[in-house]
């Protein structure tokens, strides 16, 4: 108790120097990081105190986890001791929306719910949907490299980032890219930091790309006779060029949700087909516009974050997908496992949702990984009970870039001290 | 340790006699990329046939302490692939080899020095292309667009070589054979993938790359609209913009570029101030609905000699006038620069209007042909060899173009690459903490600094030991971005 006072003290004393200053305080049960209650909570009111919260704790080798809304928290294997938890949200200004341009520069804390209602205003968005939107920021989303149906369309977080802001682990802080769609200048950093998992730097600002709002939008709920049909419907579509911003699968039972967004005539026009092409295969189909159609995404998304139990993303190649599925339900009867799986039909991108004993987990966790050759897909934890993360590795295998990313990693954190262990293969 | 006959030797070895190039005669051929005023000689040049070949070659370049670069075709323009007078040139051109072709997947594996339109000339049968359209496409290769993640006219709508490259293999500069990404969609571990698409050939030697393809859209369209002034041609594309189109393509040329473009291919372009061409593709309906709007937005800004390509012939004319615009810029005057610098796109009627203003007073003629859509200009300023002084005087007005560039809150380069070139430009548009920020990834990678050396991040050898003075980048002077 002694050190943490000592610590908070001397923190709050860095601190203070600073223009906007920060709150810092001993942390709580509410603070807790995977169960462990960080010494101090220091929450920046500007970019100069994040950076020298970094510095001090750099200074000191005092260990820093960044919080943006807390929805990953858990992620990455467990956390022993949490120093200092830095949480972005005072910094969370949509600091310019250059709607001429169709970009926007946005400060780490700013959840991207509140982000996507101000770019609203010039009938624009930040082309993102990923689990959480409403508490979720534009740090931790970007950090994580998250995503979500539309997917499909838009791409992740990596595919529209134009330019970042961040501080880095010894206090500096440094910019990459710019505010142009268009820029090859230098290294980019900023898709570096994205996926990082906040083991490289702290991100301050980022750049987008935005994307203009649909006029229209349509999805087809379809219910299918058997798994194997979600390939055929997704591989159906696409063949016949229409162009979905959502391929969605969910399971079980079988079902899609298949998004159109355009101008009104084409999202009609597409999700016909679409139906149509899903009814052909003896599947039933309803077609959802306005309230009902936000209500099924709602629906599609609680399915696997709304609920508890592990979440593990496994990633495939679309035609090794229908296989998966077969392998994954033979082997979750086998171990009495519970599993619901949503994902990316489109992409082979999948989500499941896994309830039953820790041991069972690991072993389907290995027995998936065991399957999958490298290059063609992996499966990754993303939230597990402690016991599961110490039975089976969260990361998997990393492939042979693993010794780059170290000394990428102790070029940028030469002390080790952001979110260490728990970045990508360990970092 | 210098290059000596015993290093030859060994080069010979791990590639072949004929495949080692060290007569001064020959090695003349390899001294510039496509920027042809950066020349430097290699001390040999090697032309390996398989991964394990380049492999070798970087781990006795890195025993010896040889500094190595890779080159595709030789067509950058940054003097990104200038071979080092010490150094040994690695041609990547003999591994020109397609590995895979996974129509389901939409995927593709290649050898690096295949060239880029050869990709989709592969999967065409299929009804799938690769979208990255560079206007060398005919002659670049794949290793090269993965160095300088290249762009083209249609990346607006479907973004650049980053984009499109799901995994490569690479030799790292210490020899050791890495594999990043893969054939799926996601790989766990930090994105090197993401950094190294674009490091210029400065982080590794690429030896494979998988690509992913794209089907055909259902409809294309294609207008070449006439304007009486740069400002009204830009004025369009702001409003395109902003009515939320996102076309496949918006390229913009001015008279300069016109004239240039007929005198060398004549696609019956009207004489007028600029032309905007447009394209859309996607789904029928929606690139009709959308022409439209396109046809009344040049209407509403003065647009007129409206062509709209009726089919894939028409169509091919309108983008051989403007992929030839470079080349045939030696139709109207005896040399040029080509600048290549991003502007937000919303300024592009102030920008050209200051380019305008530099042109009157520094009496060359500055002829623009840009992608518009996405703000990046392509200034090619004429001058005349001839005539004394005038080179270096075009050479000032382009970096003055850059400046404009700068202040507009826009970038150094748009798909050309810093390489030599403007490496010693960096620091105008990067403070030094964000210079070393960039150099902790390429120590990472290059500890010795072997990999390219002297391209992208300036370098006292390259810039004398003061690199140009920092100037508040305008994001940061708007107040969008501050520093310490």
């Amino acid at each position: 108790m002694t050190e943490i006072v000592g610590l908070r003290d001397a923190l709050i004393s860095q601190i203070d120097g600073c223009a906007a200053g920060a709150v810092a305080r001993p942390g709580t049960e509410a603070d807790a990081v995977d169960g462990v209650v960080p010494a101090i909570v220091a929450e920046p009111g500007s970019p100069e105190a994040v950076a020298a919260v970094l510095g001090w704790a750099s200074d000191h080798g005092r260990s820093v986890v960044v919080r943006g809304g807390g929805t990953k928290l858990g992620w990455g294997p467990p956390v022993d001791a949490v120093d200092v938890l830095l949480s972005t949200r005072a910094l969370n200004a949509v600091e310019a929306h250059r709607h001429g341009d169709l970009t926007a520069t946005v400060q780490a804390g700013a959840i991207l719910a509140d982000v996507n209602a101000a770019l609203a205003a010039h009938r624009q968005w930040l082309p993102l949907d990923a689990p959480h939107g409403e508490r979720a920021t534009i740090g931790g989303i970007v950090a994580a490299n998250d995503s979500g149906p539309r997917r499909q369309r838009h791409g992740p977080p990596r595919d529209l980032i134009i330019g970042m802001t961040l501080a880095r682990a010894d206090g500096v802080r440094a910019k990459s890219g710019g505010i142009v769609v268009k820029n090859v200048a230098g290294y980019d950093l900023a898709r570096l930091l994205t996926g990082s998992f906040g083991c490289l730097g702290v991100i301050l600002t980022a750049t987008f790309k935005l994307a203009p709002a649909a006029e229209a939008s349509r999805t087809v709920q379809a219910t299918l006779s058997e798994a194997r049909q979600f390939a055929q419907v997704a591989a159906g579509l696409l063949a016949r060029g229409a162009t979905p911003t959502a391929v969605e699968l969910a399971w079980p039972p079988p079902t899609m949700l298949l998004r159109f967004e355009s101008i009104a005539a084409v999202a009609v026009q597409q999700a016909e087909q679409a139906a149509a092409l899903v009814r052909d295969g003896g599947g039933g189909v309803t077609v959802l516009a306005d309230a009902d159609e936000a209500a099924a995404w709602r629906r599609h998304e609680a399915r696997i974050f709304g609920g508890g139990g592990t979440i593990a993303k496994l990633v495939v190649l679309p035609s090794d997908l229908s296989a998966t599925l077969a392998r994954l339900d033979e082997a979750a009867r086998g171990l009495s496992l519970d599993c619901e799986v949503v994902g990316r039909a489109g992409l082979g991108v999948l989500y499941l949702r896994l309830t039953g004993a820790a041991s069972a987990q690991a072993s389907l966790v290995r027995g998936l990984r065991g399957r999958i050759p490298a290059g063609r897909g992996s499966v990754v934890i993303r939230r597990a009970d402690r016991e599961l993360r110490s039975l089976v590795d969260v990361w998997g295998p990393v492939g042979d870039g693993l010794p780059l990313m170290r000394q990428v990693k102790r070029r940028f954190d030469p002390r080790g001290i952001l979110n260490p262990g728990r970045g990508p293969g360990g970092l | 340790m210098p290059v000596d006959a015993q290093f030859l030797a060994e080069l010979g070895r791990i590639v072949g006699p004929d495949h080692l190039v060290r007569d001064e005669g020959e090695l003349s051929t390899y001294e510039s990329d496509g920027l042809v005023s950066h020349r430097s000689r290699p001390r040999a040049a090697v032309l390996p046939e398989t991964a394990g070949q380049v492999q070798a070659v970087v781990r006795l370049c890195r025993r010896v302490g040889v500094p190595f670069v890779a080159r595709g075709q030789g067509t950058g323009l940054s003097a990104g692939a200038l071979p080092h007078p010490d150094g040994v040139l690695i041609v990547m051109t003999r591994m020109n080899r397609v590995l895979d072709i996974d129509i389901p997947n939409q995927r593709i594996t290649v050898e690096p020095g295949i060239m880029n339109l050869e990709v989709t000339r592969r999967v065409a049968p299929d009804g799938y292309y690769y979208a990255p359209d560079p206007s060398s496409q005919v002659i670049c290769s794949i290793g090269g667009n993965v160095a300088e993640n290249s762009g083209g006219a249609h990346c607006l709508k479907y973004g650049f070589t980053v984009h499109h490259v799901v995994g490569v293999e690479a030799i790292l500069p210490d020899g050791e054979m890495i594999h990043l990404g893969g054939a799926a969609v996601d790989s766990p571990g930090l994105d090197l993938l993401g950094v190294l698409v674009g490091s210029e050939g400065t982080l590794a030697v690429v030896t494979k790359v998988t690509l992913r393809l794209l089907r055909r859209p259902e409809s294309v369209r294609t207008l070449l609209a006439a304007f009486d002034s740069t400002d009204a041609a830009g004025n369009a594309v702001s409003d395109v913009i902003a009515a939320g189109i996102i076309p496949a393509a918006i390229e913009m040329m001015d008279r300069t570029t016109i004239r240039a473009a007929e005198a060398a291919v004549s696609p019956g372009f009207p004489a007028a101030e600029a032309v905007l061409i447009v394209e859309l593709d996607g789904p029928q309906p929606e690139v009709a609905a959308r022409f439209e709007q396109i046809e009344a937005i040049c209407d509403r800004n003065q647009g007129w000699g409206v062509q709209v390509a009726r089919d894939e012939a028409q169509r091919g004319r309108i983008w051989r006038g403007r992929k030839a615009a470079f080349a045939a810029m030696g139709r109207v005057a005896p040399s040029y620069y080509v600048q290549d610098g991003v502007i937000p796109r919303s300024k592009l009627p102030e920008v050209l209007r200051r380019i305008r203003d530099l042109e009157r007073r520094s009496g060359l003629t500055i002829g623009n042909v840009f992608h518009a859509g996405d703000g990046n200009l392509h200034p090619l300023v004429c001058y005349d060899d001839a005539v004394e002084g005038q080179a270096e005087l075009a050479e000032e007005v382009a970096t003055e173009i850059l400046s404009y560039c700068l202040d507009a809150g826009g970038s150094l380069t748009g798909e050309h690459g810093i390489g030599a070139d403007k490496a010693c430009h960096m620091p105008k548009m990067f403070d030094e903490a964000d210079l070393a920020t960039m150099r902790f990834l390429r120590r990472a990678f290059d500890p010795a600094e072997l990999c390219n050396p002297d391209k992208l991040l300036p370098t006292p050898r390259l810039c004398g030991e003061v690199p140009g003075p920092y100037r508040a980048h305008p994001v940061e002077a708007a107040g969008v971005a501050e520093r310490m």
